[in-house]
C-alpha cells in the first residue's frame, strides 16, 4: 500500500496585526491510497489550514515556516506555484461545504466538467465528453446528457455535490481533499453522498483526507482518525480504536457531548469552557484550562507522543503516567 | 372548560402560502393542527424547505397565516381585551333574543310557504295554460320564501354562534341573566387582577431601582408579595365564578331557540367556540408587541441576529428599552444580571459581537429571549451551527432555564440526535404536511411513517459496523413546494407507496394515545 501523502512536523502561521501566531503547531500524518483519514476537531482547531496548507491555497498573510508536505514521494513546500498549480489539477481533487464556490456559474456542468480531463487528462473532446457521462452515471445522476447542458444553479444543493464529485473524481485524483462535504446538506442527501464517496474510492483507488466537526460522519466514513486541538494532533488511531477506546480527554469529551440516536438515556454532558482562540498564550498541553484531569505538568510541558498500542497514538500526561505505572 | 393537562398553544388546520406569481404558491405549510403543552419542549424535524422555520414564524405572527388559527392560552381572551369582553357579556342577551326572533320570523315564512305549496299541489292536478303561468309564479314565491327561511335560520345561528364565543352552549340556557351576572362578576375580577400585574410591574421596577442604588426597599418587596397573592385570589375568583355558571347551567333548562338547539352534538360543537385562549392571528399590532413580552424566538445564526456596531449589554438593554420604563441604570443592572444567568461575565456587558465565540453569542441571544416574562420560545436550529462541545453547553443552559422558568420551547432542528434527547414530543414534517407525532422515545422506538423511518435510517451513527448500509437510503431530492405532488405528499420517494397513495391525501390517525401518523398503511386498518 502506497503513501499518497506525508505530512511531518507542519508548522503554519498567520499574521494578525503584524504579529505572527502558530495555527498548526507541528502537525504530522500519513495517508495511505485507498484509505480515508479523516480529521475531527472543532471550528478553529486547523482542520481548514492543515487541508489549505496541502493544497498551497494559503491566504496571504498564512505562511508554513516549517515541515514538510510529501505527495507521492514529491516535496510540495519547496514547489513553485506554478508547478504546485499543475499538480493539484492533476494528481489532487477537492470538495468544499459549498459546491457552489468551486463551480463557476457563469458555464455549463458539461463545459467544467471536459476542460478539465481535456487539460489534466490530454483527453479529445469527445473522449472527454464520454468519460463525464460516464462518472455522472457513476453518481447517479439520471439523463447525464441533459445535466452536461445545465448551468449550477439550476441543480438542488445535493445535485450540486454530486456533480462536483462526479468532476472531481473523473480526473482520478491520486489524493481527494474534502472538506465538510456533507455539513450542508440534508440528512437523506448526506447519506447518499457519503455512500457514494465509499464506492468511488474504491473505484479510482484514491486516498481520501476527509474534514468532519462530526463525530457521526466520522464513524460512517472514516479507516483512520485524527483528533486536532488547537493547532496539535491530540490522537490518532483506527477507526476502532478511536471510538472503542478513545484515550485523550478531549477525544472522550467529543464522544460525550454528542446526542446518539441510538442510545435511549443520554445526559448532555458538555465539555466546560471556550475553544482557545490562536492568539491566546496557553502552555503545556492547550487542552488544559478545559481539562478536568490537568496537573501543573500539563500547564508547562507539551505531551509527548504516546503510542498505546500498534498505530494508536496519543498525546497526554495522564495517559503517559497511567501506562507507565 | 376544565382540562388537566394545559395546552399553551394550539393550531388549527394552519395554512400558509406564499404567493409568487397570480395563480402560483409556494405551499410552506399544508393544514398543520396540533397542540403544545406547557412546559414542554416541543420538537420539529424535517429535510430543508419542509417549512420548520415558517411554521415557527407563523406562530409568533411574523408572517401573517393564509388561513387557520393559532390559539395561545398563555393568557385568557377576558385579560388580553377586557373591554370587549365586557362587551360581548352585555350583549348575550341580544343574541339570544335575536336568534329567537330571526327563528320565529323564519317560522312564519315557513308557514306561508306552506299555503303556497298547497297552493301549488292543487293547481298541477289540472293544467290549463293559464294555471302553468300561475303555477311558475307561485314557484318563483316559494324558492323567495323558502331562500329567506334559510338566511333567516342561518341568521339566528350565527347569533347564537357569537354568544357562544363568549360563554358556550350556555348561551341556549333559559337563565341566561344569571349566567351573564356570573360571567360578569368573573370579567371584573380579571380586570382588577390585570390592574394589579401593572401595579406589581410598576412596584417592580421602583424595588429594582432602590435595589441598584445599593438600599433594597423591603417595604416595596413586601407589597409585591401581597400584590402577588392578591393576583392570584383575583384569577381563582374569575375561574371560580365561571366554574359556577358551567356547572349550574351547563346542559339544564335549554330553551329550544333553533331546531337544533337540543341536539347534544350541537351543543358541543357551540361548547367549542368558546374561546379562552387568544386568536394570534386576530389580534392588532400593540396587541401582539405587548404579547411578544412571552413569545420569543431565537436564531441560527446568532452572529446576524446581533448588530455588530453595538456592544452586548445595549442591545440586550434594548429589549427593556422598547417594553418597560426602567432607569437607565435599572437597565444596566438587569443585563449584567441575565449574563451572568447565561453563563457569561458581566464585563461582556462591554464587548461587542466580533469578540465573542459562536457559543457565547448564542448566550448573549438567550439573554435577549428570556430579559422580559417569556413562557414560550421558538428556537430555530439554534444550536446547529456551534460545535458539539459547545452544543452540548447551551442545550444544558436551555433546559436549566426551562425548568427554572418554567419556559415551553418549539425546537426547530434537522438534527435527530438532538431533537431525540432534547425534546419531550417531536412533530415530523414533509413538505409542509405533518408526517408524525409522538413523545420522543415512541418515535424512536415505535416509528410508523416511511418517511421517518427513511430519515432515521439515514442519519450517521456513532456505533460502528454498521457497515455502511445503502438499504434506506432515500431517491432524489424533496419536490418542489410549488406543485407537490397528489395524495400523499411523499409518494414519489416512498417505497411503500401504493395506488391509493397517488390519489388521496392520507388521513391523520392516531394509531397509539398520543402517537398520529399520516399514512395510508394505517388509515385502511
Ligand atoms: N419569505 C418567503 N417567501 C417565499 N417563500 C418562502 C419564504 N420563506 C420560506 N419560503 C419557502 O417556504 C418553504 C418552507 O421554507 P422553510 O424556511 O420554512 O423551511 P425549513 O424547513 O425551515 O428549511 P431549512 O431546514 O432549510 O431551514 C420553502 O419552499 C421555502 O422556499
Ligand atoms: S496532558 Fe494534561 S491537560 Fe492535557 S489532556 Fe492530558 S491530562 Fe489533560
Ligand atoms: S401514504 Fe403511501 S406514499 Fe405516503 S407514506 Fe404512506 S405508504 Fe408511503
Ligand atoms: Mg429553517
Amino acid at each position: 500500500m502506497g503513501k499518497v501523502l506525508e505530512v511531518k512536523d507542519l508548522v503554519t502561521t498567520f499574521r494578525i496585526d503584524k504579529k505572527e501566531y502558530e495555527v498548526l503547531r507541528g502537525v504530522s500524518f500519513d495517508l495511505n491510497e485507498n484509505e480515508t483519514l479523516c480529521m475531527v476537531g472543532e471550528s478553529g482547531c486547523g482542520k481548514s489550514v492543515t487541508t489549505l496548507s496541502v493544497m498551497g491555497l494559503l491566504p496571504n498573510n498564512g505562511r508554513i515556516v516549517s515541515g514538510s508536505i510529501k505527495l507521492n514521494g514529491q516535496e510540495l513546500t519547496t514547489m513553485s506555484p506554478k508547478e504546485l498549480n499543475t499538480l493539484r489539477g492533476k494528481q489532487m481533487g477537492m470538495i468544499f461545504q459549498e459546491p457552489m464556490t468551486a463551480l463557476n456559474p457563469l458555464l455549463t456542468i458539461g463545459r467544467q466538467m471536459t476542460e478539465s480531463l481535456m487539460l489534466h487528462k490530454g483527453m479529445s473532446k469527445k473522449e472527454a465528453t464520454e468519460t463525464a457521462i460516464s462518472y455522472l452515471e457513476k453518481v447517479g445522476i439520471a439523463n447525464p446528457e441533459e445535466r452536461l447542458k445545465q448551468y449550477p444553479f439550476q441543480l438542488s444543493g445535493g445535485l450540486r455535490q454530486r456533480i462536483m464529485i462526479a468532476m472531481v473524481m473523473s480526473v482520478q485524483p491520486s489524493l481527494l481533499i474534502a472538506d465538510e462535504p456533507t455539513t450542508a446538506l440534508d440528512v437523506t442527501i448526506q447519506k447518499q453522498v457519503l455512500v457514494l464517496l465509499n464506492k468511488l474510492k474504491k473505484d479510482v483507488s484514491t486516498g481520501v483526507l476527509f474534514i468532519t466537526h462530526d463525530l457521526s460522519v466520522v464513524a460512517e466514513i472514516a479507516d483512520r482518525v485524527i483528533v486536532l486541538y488547537s493547532g496539535r494532533k491530540v490522537e490518532e488511531g483506527t477507526i476502532e480504536q478511536i471510538f472503542a477506546k478513545p484515550q485523550h480527554p478531549y477525544t472522550v469529551g467529543l464522544m460525550n457531548a454528542v446526542p446518539n440516536v441510538d442510545l435511549d438515556e443520554f445526559d448532555i454532558q458538555p465539555i466546560p469552557g471556550t475553544f482557545p482562540n490562536i492568539t491566546e498564550d496557553i502552555g503545556g498541553c492547550r487542552f488544559h484550562p478545559r481539562c478536568p484531569y490537568a496537573t501543573e505538568r500539563c500547564r508547562k510541558e507539551v505531551p509527548a507522543e504516546l503510542e498505546t498500542e500498534p498505530g494508536h497514538f496519543v498525546y497526554c500526561h495522564k495517559v503517559e503516567e497511567e501506562q507507565s505505572k | 372548560m376544565s382540562e388537566d393537562k394545559k395546552t399553551l398553544l394550539e393550531l388549527k388546520k394552519l395554512k400558509k402560502y406564499f404567493p409568487v406569481r397570480r395563480g402560483v404558491y409556494i405551499k410552506a405549510i399544508e393544514d398543520v393542527s396540533f397542540s403544545i403543552t406547557e412546559g414542554e419542549k416541543f420538537g420539529v424535524v424535517g429535510e430543508s424547505g419542509c417549512g420548520k422555520s415558517t411554521l415557527g414564524r407563523v406562530i409568533l405572527q411574523l408572517y401573517p397565516q393564509t388561513s387557520g388559527a393559532c390559539i395561545y392560552y398563555g393568557r385568557t381572551f377576558d385579560e388580553m381585551c377586557p373591554k370587549y369582553f365586557a362587551k360581548e357579556i352585555a350583549k348575550l342577551p341580544q343574541y339570544q333574543k335575536k336568534a329567537d326572533e330571526y327563528f320565529k320570523k323564519s317560522l312564519e315564512i315557513d308557514k306561508k310557504a306552506d299555503v303556497v305549496r298547497i297552493e301549488i299541489d292543487a293547481l298541477s292536478a289540472r293544467g290549463s295554460d293559464k294555471e302553468v303561468k300561475k303555477e311558475a309564479q307561485l314557484a318563483k314565491k316559494l324558492s323567495t320564501l323558502e331562500f329567506r327561511s334559510k338566511e333567516l335560520k342561518k341568521d339566528a345561528s350565527r347569533q347564537l354562534r357569537e354568544g357562544s364565543r363568549t360563554v358556550g352552549s350556555l348561551i341556549l340556557c333559559k337563565d341566561l341573566p344569571a349566567v351573564q351576572e356570573l360571567f360578569s362578576k368573573a370579567q371584573k375580577e380579571t380586570v382588577i387582577s390585570s390592574e394589579k400585574i401593572h401595579k406589581y410591574r410598576d412596584l417592580e421596577r421602583h424595588y429594582e431601582e432602590s435595589r441598584v442604588a445599593g438600599n433594597p426597599d423591603e417595604n416595596i418587596k413586601k407589597e409585591m408579595e401581597d400584590i402577588t397573592v392578591q393576583i392570584k385570589e383575583h384569577v381563582a375568583a374569575a375561574k371560580a365564578f365561571r366554574q359556577e355558571a358551567w356547572d349550574t347551567y351547563h346542559g339544564k333548562d335549554i330553551l329550544p331557540i333553533t331546531e337544533r338547539c337540543l341536539d347534544p352534538e350541537y351543543q358541543k360543537k357551540l361548547d367549542g367556540n368558546y374561546e379562552t385562549g387568544i386568536n394570534l392571528g386576530k389580534l392588532t399590532k400593540p396587541e401582539m408587541r405587548e404579547l411578544r413580552r412571552e413569545m420569543q424566538m431565537i436564531f441560527q445564526d446568532p452572529a446576524a441576529s446581533l448588530d455588530p456596531r453595538q456592544s452586548v449589554g445595549k442591545s440586550i438593554e434594548e429589549v427593556y428599552k422598547i417594553n418597560t420604563d426602567y432607569s437607565a441604570q435599572l437597565r444596566k443592572e438587569k443585563t449584567m444580571d441575565l449574563l451572568e444567568k447565561v453563563g457569561l461575565k458581566r464585563e461582556h456587558y462591554y464587548s461587542y459581537p466580533h469578540a465573542l465565540s459562536g457559543g457565547q453569542k448564542q448566550r448573549v441571544g438567550i439573554a435577549r429571549a428570556i430579559a422580559l416574562d417569556t413562557k414560550f420560545i421558538v428556537l430555530d436550529e439554534s444550536v446547529s451551527a456551534l460545535d458539539v462541545s459547545v452544543q452540548a453547553q447551551i442545550l444544558q443552559l436551555l433546559n436549566e432555564l426551562s425548568d427554572e422558568k418554567e419556559l415551553t420551547y418549539f425546537f426547530i432542528t434537522h438534527d435527530l440526535g438532538v431533537v431525540k434527547h432534547f425534546c419531550d414530543r417531536i412533530l415530523v414534517m414533509y413538505l409542509g404536511n405533518l408526517c408524525e407525532i409522538a413523545d420522543s422515545k415512541v418515535l424512536f422506538h415505535n416509528t410508523l411513517h416511511p418517511y421517518t423511518q427513511s430519515l432515521l435510517a439515514s442519519v450517521p451513527r456513532l456505533t460502528l459496523n454498521q457497515e455502511h448500509s445503502t438499504e434506506f437510503v432515500l431517491e432524489g431530492d424533496v419536490p418542489s413546494a410549488m406543485n407537490p405532488p397528489k395524495g400523499c405528499p411523499f409518494h414519489t420517494r416512498c417505497s411503500k407507496c401504493m395506488d391509493i397513495c397517488k390519489k388521496e391525501k392520507p388521513p391523520i390517525i392516531e394509531k397509539e394515545p398520543g402517537h398520529f401518523v399520516a399514512c395510508h398503511l394505517y388509515s385502511q386498518e
